[in-house]
């Protein structure tokens, strides 16, 4: 089963769209961190916290070459996630609490 | 239901059988909870009847939307039963598994609570699962795309 330790890490990385934008990019190959700032308006220290985050779940890893770091997906990280049964029960568990607070909560206004 | 296999979820709902039943069925409320926020979901086709489809779309941003539910009704019994399969698309055609088939089964019964609310889904064998693997779903753009369209699903769950 997974390792939940990890899950935490790939879930707290991928919870910001900033971070998911660079995982989405990564999995076209790997990019610069400069190349991977200039679509988002914010400040390249800023840029980096995120990179951090993202190497620190171990999601993506990088490379210094020169005066430039490259960034490189690490797929394999996704896989304690997208263990296939897990992943399920969490979509399934997910749409059911999604459901029940809809139904409910269109229901509490009337008596 | 094989262990192996299988999931079920089991819960009462506070609110009576037909609101969730109309949740289920009625395109401009699946919208509504099908996909957690903050992504959003376009309903094409909701034909909860047999044979009848199951598309959606979702979208991270509002503007573009991408396929995320692409199903077909087995077998519907009005306000208390769907049962619906990735096994096949929404046209019948023979659908490649992603990541895995499934026929997911959701009933409902009155409770004096609400709505008992019982879902099954069977899986196929995870070995074709595991080839498709080894085939490369994690290679490339469309994989991580998908796998993080599961993990943003999944990211909904504490």
């Amino acid at each position: 089963m997974a390792n939940s330790g990890v899950l935490d890490g790939v879930f707290a990385a991928l919870a910001d769209p900033t971070r998911r934008a660079v995982v989405h990019r990564l999995g076209h190959g790997p990019a610069t961190v400069s190349e991977l700032a200039q679509p988002f308006g914010i400040t390249l220290p800023s840029f980096l916290k995120h990179v951090r985050v993202l190497e620190a779940s171990g999601l993506i890893s990088t490379a210094k070459s020169g005066r430039a770091r490259t960034c490189t997906l690490r797929p394999e990280q996704l896989e304690p996630v997208a263990d296939w049964l897990v992943t399920e029960r969490a979509l399934w568990q997910g749409r059911t609490d999604r459901l029940e607070a809809f139904v409910t909560h269109h229901q509490e206004p009337r008596p | 239901m094989n262990p192996d296999l299988d999931l079920t979820i089991e819960r009462v709902i506070r609110a009576p059988r037909t609101a969730v039943w109309d949740a289920w069925t009625d395109p401009r409320l699946l919208e509504q909870w099908w996909t957690p926020a903050p992504t959003s979901t376009r309903v094409d086709v909701l034909d909860p009847r047999p044979g009848g489809g199951f598309v959606t779309r979702m979208s991270e941003d509002g503007h573009t939307f991408v396929p995320h539910t692409d199903c077909a009704f087995l077998a519907v019994d009005e306000g208390s039963r769907l049962v619906f399969t990735n096994a096949i698309d929404s046209t019948w055609r023979p659908a490649p598994p992603a990541p895995v088939h499934m026929t997911a089964e959701v009933r409902l019964r009155d409770h004096p609570d609400g709505t008992e609310y019982l879902v099954t889904v069977r899986h196929g064998d995870p070995a074709s699962r595991a080839r498709h693997q080894e085939l490369g779903f994690f290679d490339g753009w469309g994989s991580v795309t998908e796998a993080l369209a599961r993990l943003t699903e999944a990211g909904a769950l504490r």
